[in-house]
Parts: structure tokens; sequence; C-alpha cells
């Protein structure tokens, strides 16, 4: 379902770029092809770009064990813990009692196994400069911290034939493989949208009774213009969030990798109202607890009030989006209520998932769009 | 207005076909006094294309912007008695005779409807709908015969217009020249000759 949208959402979004390039007389096919291929090189291009932002194997360990140390410095620190972890400030007694548990589910679910600490310190010990490592240091605070908590840790129960289980036990290829053959459906159904796309609309008029005939173009017209102008004003809505963002964080010292990554999920994910923001504050967040050095562009943000910065900044960027882009892009193909989008958003989420909040607002565009034309259209032609 | 019904609905979505055998003289005398029968002129040009370069409003298009029209036009069917639009409702096309006749009416005070003209292949009707203004129709189209049109809808032109500006440029033109035209038909056929002059006269006096 996800790659059919996509594919038909995309083929809306080039519908002008390849009006304008039929203009210097083109093939349409040829613009089409040319356009496919074009998407897939840049689609292919952001992937690697995200694939080398991700850490392997042992960098995420790495990043595990900084993660786990920063987190629970910052905590104590915080809080004015004693070495026993059982005193503190008053801040801590106010609310102790409810943060204590929360840090240790978040200590537990990143803490390395046996296993995986086993790996990480074959990892460390191979490297020229282990002695002054300061990693191995966060490991082992980290281990007094959980004796000192009373954690354990222990390998997630595996269950037989649960998804995780299932992509351990296939290879890379079939993984691969498996994604392929599911999303090749996009390229294919953004191609043939975009070239014939006409040719379906007049197959489908000509199954259109006569006495229909003219009300339905009209009220495929008015589909057309709403849809087409939300796909584009949204489209156009999420790169700017997706680059403002991205900038943001390189402008608050996040590595480009990283940034580039933050921004195109909370692009991806600006169809579903206020998530966009969301991911970016999370993914900023996220970086600042795990890194140990924040190196901000300027020189007025100190790693110390970099989270302040961080919020203040995607509060301005949500703001110029929602008063500055969002009218000028959209203009008024979402003219819907914000309480009916919201209600449509989590109905959307419910019933579908991902695919319902990313496909909510489009399905209440046409709906709103083809209810209100088709009963003019019929009023006008007396049929209803 | 229609009362909304189930069966009013059916009506809509699925008409009956009128009963043959009903005797129709209009449709009659229409196929008698016009041209050849809708079958034989569909075998000999079945290309839309080149039909269209027969039609008057696209007298000297080149074969490239006949195609690029053929391509967003629809081709519709008719049968005997069918309407193709009623006077007083909106329009959204503009149509061309491809095959049979096809007459235009209006109704009289007494809300009989009055045959004005009978169109055949290549006419084409409608063209201020094409245009987009914001208007009722004000006469009736109704098939004699099987008729085959082409129709080509507002949206299409307004989809061709940003896809070949020029073209779509050169169409709406060429129907502001017909409406003219058709405009300084109906003025003639109202006006006496010399009335204008006339009634400048005694403006003057």
């Amino acid at each position: 379902m996800l790659p059919l949208a996509v594919g038909g959402l995309l083929a809306y979004v080039c519908q002008p770029l390849v009006a304008a390039l039929e203009r210097f007389r083109l093939a349409r096919g040829l613009v089409v092809a040319l356009l496919v291929v074009a998407t897939l090189v840049i689609g292919l291009l952001l992937l690697s770009r995200v694939r080398a932002a991700l850490p392997a194997e042992i960098a995420a360990l790495e990043m595990r064990v900084r993660a786990f140390h920063n987190i629970n410095q910052k905590y104590r620190a915080l809080m004015d813990l004693d070495d026993s972890l059982r005193e503190g400030n008053r801040l801590y007694r106010f609310a102790g009692e409810d943060l204590d548990p929360l840090i240790d589910q978040v200590d537990r679910s990143i803490a390395l196994t046996p296993e995986e600490r086993a790996r990480f310190l074959a990892s460390r010990s191979e490297s020229p400069d282990a002695g002054a490592d300061p990693l191995i240091g966060y490991d082992l605070e980290n281990q007094r911290t959980l004796e000192t908590r009373g954690l354990t840790v222990v390998k997630p129960p595996r269950i037989p034939g649960g998804a995780g289980a299932t992509q351990r036990t296939k290879g890379p290829l079939a993984v691969l493989g498996e994604t392929l053959s599911t999303w090749i459906v996009a390229p294919a159904v953004f191609f043939f949208l975009l070239r014939d796309g006409s040719l379906i609309k007049r197959g489908f008029l000509r199954a259109v009774p006569n006495r229909l005939f003219e009300p339905t173009l009209a009220v495929l017209a008015d589909l057309d213009r709403a849809l087409g102008g939300y796909v584009r004003g949204i489209f156009l809505e999420s790169c700017f969030l997706g680059v403002s963002l991205a900038l943001l964080l390189r402008v608050l010292g996040v590595p480009v990798g990283w940034s580039i990554l933050v921004g195109l999920v909370a692009g991806a994910a600006n169809p579903v109202p206020y998530i966009g923001s969301a991911v970016a504050l999370l993914g900023g967040l996220s970086f600042f607890v795990v890194a140990d050095e924040v190196h901000p562009l300027l020189s007025a943000i100190r790693s110390e009030n970099v989270a302040i910065w961080l919020v203040a900044g995607i509060a301005l960027i949500e703001v110029l989006k929602n008063s500055v882009f969002e009218p000028f892009v959209l203009g008024e193909s979402v003219d819907v209520h914000p309480l009916v989008i919201l209600i449509g958003v989590l109905a959307g989420g419910l019933l579908f998932g991902l695919v319902g909040l990313l496909l909510a607002l489009p399905t209440i565009t046409i709906v709103k769009t083809l209810v209100a034309s088709a009963s003019h259209q019929l009023k006008a032609h007396r049929l209803i | 207005m229609r009362q909304f019904s189930i069966q009013g609905l059916r009506e809509i979505l699925l008409p009956r076909a009128k009963d043959p055998a009903s005797p129709d003289r209009t449709a009659a005398r229409a196929r008698a006094a016009f041209g050849p029968l809708p079958l034989m002129t569909s075998r000999k040009h079945s290309d839309l294309a080149a039909f269209l370069g027969e039609v008057s409003l696209f007298a000297d298009f080149s074969h490239w912007e006949l195609g690029r029209l053929a391509r967003n036009a629809h081709e519709r069917t008719y049968r005997d008695g069918e309407y193709i639009y009623e006077e007083g409702r909106p329009g959204a096309a503009l149509f061309l005779v491809r095959s049979g006749i096809v007459e235009i009416t209006r109704r009289d005070p007494k809300g009989e409807e009055v045959p004005i003209l009978a169109l055949e292949r290549p006419a084409s009707f409608s063209e201020q709908a094409a245009i987009g203004t914001d208007f009722a129709r004000w006469t009736s189209a109704v098939a004699r015969g099987p008729v085959s049109l082409v129709a080509l809808g507002k949206p299409d032109l307004d989809s061709l217009g940003r896809r070949f500006p020029l073209l779509a440029n050169k169409v709406l033109s060429r129907l502001a020249q017909i409406l003219v035209l058709r405009l300084e038909v109906l003025l003639e056929t109202q006006l006496p000759p010399g009335g204008a002059q006339t009634s400048n006269d005694d403006a003057a006096k």
C-alpha cells in the first residue's frame, strides 16, 4: 500500500515538471523515463548518505556505551546524587521516585549484554591507543552504575517466528530482494501514472454514462486541482522543513550525516501534523545526549545551552512553516477545520497505522472536494 | 428540481434504451436530409487526428498539433433521441460531430422544443463551454439517429495550456473567432439592415 501511495503522490508532484519539459516537444514517455531514472539516482544517493550516517555494529555498541554514560552522568549531576545513587537534592527528593524507574528502563534498554560487551571490549583492545581509551573508562563506570542500581542486563528473548528472528535468519541478499520486490511497485506506479495519466482518465470517462459526462469532467478537474495543489504544496513544505531542520542541527554542531538523516525523516513525517518537528527535536536531543562534545558553528551557542537553542530553533521553524510557508504553498487546497484534520489523522493511524497517518490528509482533501464538487455539479445539472 | 430517489439514480446510471420501434419523425427527416450513414463515415475516417483536421475550427493545424488535441479528446456515442446536453444547464465541453445528425433545439414560451438547426460532420457546437464562461446553455442538443461525437472539455484545454501554451492559445483564439462569427450572424438575423444607422440618426436628432 505504501509503495503504491508513494509512487502515486510522487507522480502528482512531478506533473508540472513533465509539462514544462513537454513544452520543448520532448516525447512524454522519454521525459517520464528520464524522471524515473533521476528519481531513482537521487533516492539511491540519499539512501547511501543515510546508510553512511547510520553506525555499523561496533560503532552502535560504542554509541550505546557513550549514551548510557552520558545519560547517567547528566541525571546524576542534575539530581546531585551521591555514590549510592539513593540520596540527592530537593529535586530528587521530589521527583526521584518517579524518575528512577524511568532511568532504570532506559539503562536496561541501552546497556550492553555480556556478549555485546565482550565484542565491544575485543574491538577496543585491538585499537593502538587502548590504554588511554575513554570508552573503556565509560564502560567501567557503566558497569558500576548497573551494580549500584541493581540492574541486570539479559539478552532480549527471541520470539520464534518473530520479525527479529526472521531478519536474523535471512541473509542480506534476501532482505534486499524482499525490499526491492515490495518497492519495485513505486517506480512502476510513478512511471505509468505520469505517462498514461490522461489515458487512464479518458478510459474512466468512457465508462461514464452520457448524462454524467460533463459533470464528471468538471468533478475530475476539481479533484485534480485540489489533490495536485495539496500534494505539491505538502511536498514543497516538507522540503522546506527538512532543509531548515537539517541546517539548524548543523549550525548547532550536529554532524552533516546525522543532520541530513534527521532532516529527511522529519521532512517525510511532515504530512502528519507536528510529527516532523517532533522527530527533529528527538533526533537533536538524542545526539546531544550521546555526544561527548558538541561544536556549534556559532560562538554564541555553547554546549551547555545547545538544547535550549534547539527547542527555540524548532519552535521558530514550526511558526514560520505554519504562518508563512503553509498559506503560501498550500493556499486553500486544505481548507478543513483543524479538528477534522486531527480526528482524521488519529482515525487513519488507528485503522491503518503508519500508512493511515500519512494518507489521512490527502484522503480528507479528496473526500471533501469530491463531495462538494459532485453535489454542486449534480445540482447544477439538475440530476439531484 | 428533480426529486432525488433510487429510481432517479437508476435512470441516471442505467438509462434504458428507447423503444427502437417507436417512430421518430424528426430523426427520420434528418437522416433522409443529411449525408451518409454513421457506420460508413466512421470506417472512412477512423483516425481521430485526421478527423480533427476536417473540422473548420482546426483547419490549418499541423499534424503534430492535431495529434496533441486528439490525445486530449473524448469519443462519445449517443443513441437516437438521447440528449447531448439540455437547455438551462451548465456546460464543460465543446462537441464535434463525427458521424450522424445532431439537432439543436430551444424551448418556446409554451415549453415545447423547437428545432433550430441540424448539424452533421464535421460541425462543432457548444464552443462557449470550452472557453469556460460560467453560463447556462440556452439550447439543447439531441442525437437524431446514432451519433458519434468528439468532446473537448474545458479541463482538457486547461491541461493542454499548461503543457503546450501556444497550441492552447491557438485553439482559444479560434474558439473566440467562431463565437464572434456566431454573434454577427445572430445580430444580422435579429436586426434589419440599416437598423443601427436609423437609431443613430434618431439619437443625433
